[in-house]
Formats: structure tokens, C-alpha cells, sequence
């Protein structure tokens, strides 16, 4: 996978900008809009927002996790709605990681030479999941949707159609096929395997809030999301998940959701969220041929995968030390460290495994541990748990304020992590320009 | 062939209907078998309650947290740093339990495993009465019990032999007491040195593929050379197996397993038997050989289909019975039991190895037979050729140790096959029920075993003869 060595490759790819929705509680402000409706909005607004001239654009990778089943490539399918015709476009899937991949698709598309402008983001709506009716209701039906079916063809499909739980609709689940365990049974297994205590997913929860209600409040967030008209008319013009006056004594008293004695709940998980992310990317010398000031580009990214039966979020801990790797840093010579708050426990476990010398050993083949990450340069703004998490947006919404906080700070580098479904891990290192 | 009783004990409603009548009816658990390979993790989630009375603490904590087992630990007053280290290192953190205090209300154990090599004398085995009388209750249905010792043959003192040998006899006892849960129990002798090579043989026993052995001694030895490398998943990847009698049952449930760890497997049955053999084959991706194993060219043809390439695991699996009393017994079928049964083993693998077919690290496996070994009536043809076997593989092993090849003998007891469901009622019910477990294994049972003799990881198991019997009534 690309590792970008300026020695190597002269070109290079440079995020010039990125716009986000404000993100809103699934079956809220946006239950009208789906993702593809969302990504409409974030990329007319980036589009809007940096005077990009039309034909400029080559094309639009997008993210995307809960499909639309009606119109799955929701990356052209944006296009289309924008009356960008001759704008190339395609969706890619990395569940949770699908934003960082559309981004780094997009990077390595540039990079190679396909491209010089591409819109790279992701959008999810929870709102707009798809009921499925069970396959094995579809395949007894079929005779009769098809055929001419007598009372004989009739009581076939009857008799096939036991025991009744087979062919209600199914519930929507954030459920792995493999193992069929739901995310946040697999988080709370993680807390306990890692001995995450409640208080200290809680103290980190609260942390994310405060932290982003301070970027809020500061109007840090302020170029970063759009305004976006919901049902009804009503405009939404910042995030409405972040709870600035929430505390520990507040928390504490939520009961555990995904198991009797568990220590998870509602304040210290992501939540289920409506909302599209994404940034602009260009080759260098396009970017500066057009009057854009380069605010970051990747030094480096790396994906991994465990076995899903074992933890199944624990994939940023294998992700970032291999995306540190090739980008020749070590841990304690990144600025900032961004990772994707699928819940307190996940992030506590992997932060915890990044400090053991063991975990070292056995799962990295290395000495000593990849290094304690400091607080202080933690989700800075606040990540998943207080902002949200809509699925494909999540990982642009990283690049985005990672690549804003360098340019802003003077800061030069940014360690991304993202968990993902699958045992899937995402990691990337941002450098300045 | 599938077991009545065993499938309706499964029902709640068959349990309680038993138990309200008062029937005399045996209960025999269905046991818990594998749906994949190997896996990295066979243990995931099984909770392992150790007693730490000896010096494998620290081999133990590098194969139970990485293997998936939850750790409980007894007999220490302190997580031990190998133990910190591994839960660290796959999140499974070491609970400590005071092992005089009485296990906590909710304790379930899927495992119970106790560390006795550190035993020194007749007194000292009072820890298996101190550790399982209270734990033994909080074992779960299909759970293990392990008891690690050293050799007695390797005691400084008769005494301390003593101590050790008895470990045997408790645990043979303990096998039959728990058989009913599908719980099953084995001793481990660890020999000096061996230590490196008891972390694939417990993953084995702790897993599920270990499902119808119990009872068993296992002696490790250090004998023959291990190999560079053993790895917990497709163990077979690259490798060239040949099994005999792959038609049915043992021998097809065999290739099976096998080629699910990545071996390529030549099936070779009988020209009578080309038909299912093949299917076999074709099923696997395997190389069908339709021949006659007591053909003086039996060896050529194997060769042939060797095709240069080295024999990594050969399986004398085919085997035949011709039951008559002694006195009544034809000359011929005395001859067909010996020539089929061990003397074209012997023949087989000295044309072999004549021919350097053989890869180091090669496994050898026979099948031997529980009846055999103890001696059954109208079958002194029988078990003289499979009795003959345990004395072969001893030898045979001994001679191979130093190319790191494995010469073993498997013991099958009442297995459900083609065999066993020809049997009289009567016999069959009485085989059955006759073992700690209550029942009889399933082919694949005995095809887990010789698979798992088979990998890499086997290499301190070498010309013993193991049973793969559910716990049977009769047999050494």
C-alpha cells in the first residue's frame, strides 16, 4: 500500500479543504435525508464553500456503510443529484473505516497520476436503514411471484414458511455475520478483557463532551460544518449531540446496556447518528496552480485485520504502530493523535494495549510497547462518543479536523486510528504542508 | 448410526420425564465436537481454573490466555508476572483464588488443570484430593480435567515414583466419575526436557476436538527431534499425507480432517472399494490409489503416486476382522487378520523407508483397537496383529527419533461405523453405554486424534499407543 516518500514519488496528494454536516441523532432533524441525500449536502457545500470550478472536479470516492439497497454506489449517485455528469464517481465499504478509505483511495488515485481533483468522504444514515425480509421467505415466495400458481403451489409455500421466526423481518443490527455478535457486546467484552473500569470509560466520556463543546463553543468547528436544511425546513447548523453540561455524577447513574453487570451505556458509546463528511483533495501543483493553500498530506496509512472471534475492536492498536512504521515516526514524535471513539472501552483497550510491552511481544513482534499516549494530545476536539458517529462520515470527519488542526496549530504531524467491523483496523499519519 | 439416547437426553423434557420416573436409564451428555480447523484460539472464553503446584506455571501461561482460556488461578498468592504478561498480551487478565477457601458461589470451570509436577512424595498427592473435591462440582458439561506430572520412571526416589504413578490411577477414576457431564479427564508426564512441546498437546486435549478421549496417560517425551516450526492453524499446509482404507468411516473422516489443515491427500482403498474411495478424494482435491496394501507391489504403487515428492504422514488405517474362535479358525483367516493388520504395515514402511520416501519430522500413525489390545473372544487373530502394532510403533519410534519422525498407534473403541452397526442390538447397546462417556464416538473422534499426531505440534508424543475410546470399560 502507498507509502508516500517525497524522494520517490514526485507527486503528491494535499488535502486543500472539507466541509462536515453537523451530526444529529438518527430519527431526528435528518430522518428524511439518506446517505445519499447527506452526501449531496456535504459535497454541495464543499463545493460552495471553496469556489472549485466545476470542471475541475475529476471525481468523487465516497463511504458509505449502511447502503442504500435501491442505489448502492451512493458516490455517483451524489453526482448525479449535483448535475455532475461527467464526474466520475464509485462507493467503497470498509464499515466503520469506509471515510478514511474513500479518502486514502482518493490520495493514492492522485498520487498515481488518475486524477488531480477528487471529492473524498462518506456519509451514513442510521435513519434510513433497510428492513430486509428474510431470504428464506424471498425464495419461497418465488414460485408464486413468478409462476402461475395453483392452491397446490399455495400450500407448498405455506408449508415452507415454519417455524414463523424464520420469515419475520429482521431488526437491523450492528451485528458481525461471522460471530453475530453485536458491537456492543464485543466492546464490552474488550472492557472486561482489558479491565476497563466504568469509571474510567465514564471520565473519558465526559472528557470528549467537554471537549468538543469547547470546540463548539469556541466557533472552532465553525468552518468545518455546513448549514443543512432537515424535514421540515428546519435548518441545522451545528451538532446536536455534544452535551456541554454533562458530568461524571450525571453519567454514572445510566445503567449498562449491553449486558446485566456491564460497564457500558449510553453516555460512554457512540451514539447511532445521521450525518457526511468530506475533504478535497488535490495533487500539489494543482492546488497550487489553482490559488489553494495545501493544509495536509499523508505521510502514510496502513490497514489491518484480526479474527473477529478474538477483539474485535482492537484492530487500531495492530493499524497505528504499522502506519507509524512506514511513515518513520515513532508514537512519541506525533503532534496529535485522533482516534474513533466507538466506545470509551474500545479506545482504553487499544490505548492500553499501545502501552504494554507484552501486547508488544505477542502481537507486534516487537520489544517494547509503541508508547503511552499522552492526554493532552488526544481527540483534542472531542471524538465519536460526543460528536457521533455517522458509520461512512466518521473517518473524513478525522481528516478533516486533524487537517485543519495542523494548519491552524503549526503543528506537523497527526496519528489517525479507526476501528472498524470485521476486526478490521485503520490508521493513518497526517503531516502538514 | 446416530445414538437415541444421546439425542434425546439432549431434550429438557426427556430429562425430566427420566428423572421424575425414576428409570434406570443412563444419561449420556451429547458431546461438543468442532465445526471448523484448527483454530488459533480453540479455547476462547473457556474459563481454565489451574492449581500451580510445580514448574510448568510459566509454559502454562504462554498457551492458556493465547489459546482464549480466562484464567483462574489457585495456589499462588500473587498473579505471576508470566501471567500478567499474557493477559496483557490477549487480554485474558488472571483471576487469583485462595485455594483453601471454597470456590465462589457462581465458579464455573470448562477446565480444571492442575500443575502436580512439583509432587515429591506419597503425602503430596493430597492436593488432588485439596483442588478437585470442591472443584469438581463447578465443572461444567463437556469440561476437561488435566493433571500434569513427571514421569515416574524419572523419580529420584521410589517414593516420589510412587506419588507420581498415582496420578494415573486418580485420573482413570475421576474420567469414569465425570464421563456422564461429557466431561473427560487425562494425566500428562511431562519427561525431562519436553516441557516446549506440552502447549500443542494441551491446546488439543482442552479443545473440542478431544471430545470421545478420556482416561488417558500421555507420556511427552523428548525424544524426537521437534520440528523448525508448529503452527496453531492449517498445521498441514504443503504437506503430502497417505491413508489406508480411506473408503468409510475412520479412514474417510480421516482424510477429511486432514485436508481441512491443508494436507494433500492420497486415498488409497482396495480396488473393491474404488467407487467411495474416490468420492472421498474428489472430495478433498486428494490423489485416488486403488490398491491392494498386502500386494507385494503395494510399495511401488504408493511410490508412484508419491511422485518424488516426500511422504510427510502416512495412516495405516485399513484393517479387517475375520472372527472365529481358535479352534475353529480357517488358516486363512488367521493369515488375512496378520497380513492386513500388521504385516503390511511393517511391510509398507520398511519399503518406504528403503526408498527414502519419508520427510523428516514424518508422522506415522496405526490404527491399533482397544478389543485388541485386551483381548477379545473370537478374535485372537485380531488382536495379535493390533496388539502386535503397540510393539512395533515402540520400536519403530525409537528407531526414527533422531529424523524427528513420530511412530504412534491409535486404539479406537466402540466407534459408530459400518462395523458397530452391524452388531446385535443387544451388543451394540451394551458397547455403548459400557465407557465413562455412555456412548460410542463418532468417527470423526478418532480421525481428531490422529490428525492432531499427524501436525508438527505432535512431536513429543512417540511410540505410545493412545486411545481414542470415550473411556471403555475394558482395555489397558
Amino acid at each position: 500500500m502507498a507509502t508516500r516518500k517525497s524522494s520517490k514519488s514526485p507527486r503528491r496528494a494535499v488535502v486543500v479543504a472539507g466541509a462536515r454536516t453537523p451530526f444529529v441523532k438518527a430519527f431526528s432533524e435528518f430522518l428524511k435525508l439518506d446517505a445519499i441525500a447527506l452526501g449531496k449536502a456535504t459535497v454541495a457545500g464543499l463545493l460552495a464553500k471553496t469556489g472549485l470550478p466545476r470542471h475541475e472536479l475529476d471525481g468523487v470516492v465516497w463511504g458509505t456503510v449502511i447502503l442504500p439497497g435501491y442505489a448502492p454506489n451512493v458516490g455517483r449517485e451524489i453526482a448525479l443529484d449535483l448535475g455532475l455528469y461527467d464526474v466520475e464517481a464509485f462507493t467503497v465499504t470498509r464499515a466503520c473505516a469506509s471515510g478514511l478509505q474513500a479518502i486514502t483511495t482518493a490520495a493514492a488515485a492522485i498520487e498515481r497520476g488518475d486524477a488531480d481533483v477528487i471529492i473524498a468522504g462518506g456519509s451514513d444514515s442510521t435513519s434510513n436503514a433497510e428492513i430486509k425480509l428474510p431470504q428464506k421467505l424471498m425464495h419461497a415466495i418465488a414460485p408464486l411471484a413468478l409462476g402461475k400458481a395453483g392452491p397446490a403451489q399455495y400450500l407448498q409455500v405455506l408449508s415452507q414458511l415454519m417455524p414463523i421466526t424464520d420469515i419475520l423481518p429482521k431488526k437491523p443490527e450492528i451485528a458481525e455475520r461471522t460471530t453475530g455478535e453485536v458491537m456492543g457486546q464485543a466492546a464490552e467484552r474488550m472492557a472486561t478483557r482489558n479491565e476497563i473500569s466504568r469509571a474510567d470509560q465514564d471520565a473519558f466520556a465526559v472528557q470528549s463532551h467537554h471537549r468538543a463543546a469547547a470546540a463548539i463553543a469556541s466557533g472552532r468547528f465553525e468552518d468545518e460544518v455546513l448549514t443543512v436544511e432537515g424535514s421540515g425546513g428546519k435548518r441545522v447548523y451545528a451538532d446536536t449531540l455534544v452535551r456541554a453540561s454533562t458530568s461524571l455524577e450525571a453519567i454514572a447513574r445510566l445503567r449498562p446496556v449491553f449486558a446485566k453487570d456491564g460497564t457500558l451505556t449510553a453516555a460512554n458509546s457512540s451514539p447511532l447518528t445521521d450525518g457526511g463528511a468530506a475533504v478535497m483533495l488535490m495533487s500539489e501543483e494543482k492546488a497550487r496552480a489553482l490559488g489553494f493553500t495545501p493544509k495536509a498530506a499523508f505521510r502514510s496509512w496502513a490497514y489491518t485485520a484480526v479474527d473477529p472471534a478474538d477483539q474485535l475492536l482492537m484492530g487500531p492498536a495492530l493499524a497505528m504502530p504499522k502506519a507509524l512504521d512506514k511513515a518513520g515516526l515513532a508514537l512519541a514524535d506525533v503532534d496529535l493523535v485522533d482516534m474513533h471513539e466507538a466506545f470509551a472501552a474500545q479506545v482504553l483497550s487499544v490505548l492500553k494495549m499501545l502501552g504494554s510491552d507484552a501486547f508488544a511481544r505477542a502481537r507486534l513482534g516487537r520489544d517494547t510497547a509503541v508508547g503511552e499516549v499522552d492526554p493532552a494530545k488526544l481527540n483534542v476536539h472531542g471524538g465519536s462518543v460526543a460528536l457521533g458517529h455517522p458509520f461512512g462520515a466518521t473517518g473524513a470527519r478525522m481528516v478533516l479536523t486533524m487537517a485543519n488542526e495542523l494548519a491552524l496549530t503549526g503543528k506537523s504531524t497527526a496519528l489517525l486510528g479507526i476501528c472498524a467491523a470485521g476486526g478490521l483496523g485503520a490508521a493513518a499519519v497526517l503531516e502538514r504542508v | 448410526m446416530s445414538d437415541l439416547l444421546v439425542e434425546l437426553n439432549t431434550k429438557p423434557w426427556f430429562r425430566q420425564a427420566i428423572k421424575s420416573l425414576g428409570l434406570p436409564l443412563p444419561s449420556p451428555q451429547k458431546l461438543r465436537r468442532p465445526k471448523t480447523a484448527r483454530q488459533a484460539r480453540p479455547l476462547a472464553d473457556r474459563t481454565a481454573v489451574l492449581c500451580l503446584q510445580g514448574d510448568l506455571g510459566d509454559t502454562l501461561a504462554a498457551c492458556l490466555p493465547a489459546a482464549g482460556a480466562n484464567p483462574v488461578l489457585l495456589g499462588v498468592s500473587a498473579v505471576p508476572a508470566a501471567w500478567r504478561d499474557a493477559g496483557e498480551a490477549h487480554g485474558r487478565p488472571a483471576r487469583v483464588l485462595d485455594l483453601a477457601a471454597e470456590a465462589p458461589e457462581d465458579a464455573r470451570a470448562d477446565a480444571l488443570i492442575l500443575d502436580a509436577t512439583g509432587l515429591e512424595d506419597p503425602a503430596g498427592i493430597r492436593i488432588l484430593y485439596d483442588f478437585f473435591h470442591g472443584w469438581v462440582g463447578r465443572l461444567a458439561r463437556c469440561g476437561r480435567v488435566i493433571v500434569l506430572g513427571r514421569p515416574a520412571a524419572e523419580a529420584q526416589r521410589p517414593a516420589q515414583a510412587g506419588a507420581r504413578a498415582a496420578l494415573e490411577g486418580f485420573t482413570r477414576s475421576l474420567a469414569k466419575e465425570i464421563g456422564r457431564l461429557g466431561a473427560t479427564a487425562h494425566v500428562v508426564y511431562v519427561a525431562d526436557g519436553a516441557e516446549g512441546r506440552v502447549d500443542p498437546l494441551l491446546r488439543f486435549l482442552l479443545s473440542d476436538r478431544a471430545a470421545f478421549l478420556t482416561g488417558q496417560p500421555w507420556h511427552l517425551v523428548a525424544t524426537a527431534t521437534p520440528p523448525p516450526r508448529v503452527e496453531a492453524e492449517r498445521a498441514l499446509a504443503g504437506q503430502v499425507a497417505l491413508v489406508t482404507g480411506a473408503a468409510r468411516g475412520i479412514g474417510a473422516a480421516t482424510v477429511k480432517l486432514l485436508a481441512a489443515e491443508g494436507a494433500h491427500v492420497i486415498c488409497v482403498d482396495r480396488p473393491g472399494d474404488e467407487g467411495p474411495m474416490s468420492v472421498v478424494a474428489r472430495e478433498v482435491g486428494g490423489t485416488p490409489l486403488a490398491a491392494d496394501i498386502t500386494d507385494p507391489g503395494a510399495t511401488a504403487a504408493i511410490l508412484g503416486a508419491l511422485a518424488g515428492r516426500p511422504l510427510h504422514i502416512l495412516v495405516h488405517n485399513a484393517g479387517i476382522t475375520r472372527d472365529k474362535t481358535l479352534a475353529r479358525m480357517k488358516p486363512e483367516w488367521w493369515d488375512q487378520a496378520v497380513a492386513v493388520n500388521l504385516r503390511a504395515i511393517a511391510d509398507i514402511d520398511a519399503g518406504l523407508l528403503a526408498a527414502g520416501a519419508f520427510a523428516d519430522h514424518a508422522r506415522i500413525i496405526a490404527l491399533s483397537s482397544v478389543a485388541g489390545i485386551a483381548g477379545n473372544f473370537g478374535q485372537t487373530n485380531y488382536a495379535a496383529s493390533k496388539a502386535g502394532l503397540v510393539g512395533y510403533v515402540r520400536a519403530q519410534a525409537a528407531a526414527l527419533a533422531d529424523r524427528g519422525i513420530t511412530v504412534n498407534a491409535v486404539a479406537p473403541g466402540f466407534i459408530e461405523t459400518r462395523l458397530t452397526a452391524a452388531m446385535p442390538p443387544v451388543n451394540r447397546e451394551v458397547g455403548r453405554r459400557l465407557s465413562a462417556l455412555g456412548q460410542g464416538g463418532e468417527p470423526r473422534d478418532v480421525a481428531e486424534l490422529i490428525s492432531f499426531l499427524a501436525t508438527p505440534g505432535a512431536s513429543g508424543l512417540t511410540g505410545g499407543t493412545h486411545r481414542a475410546c470415550g473411556g471403555m470399560f475394558i482395555g489397558a
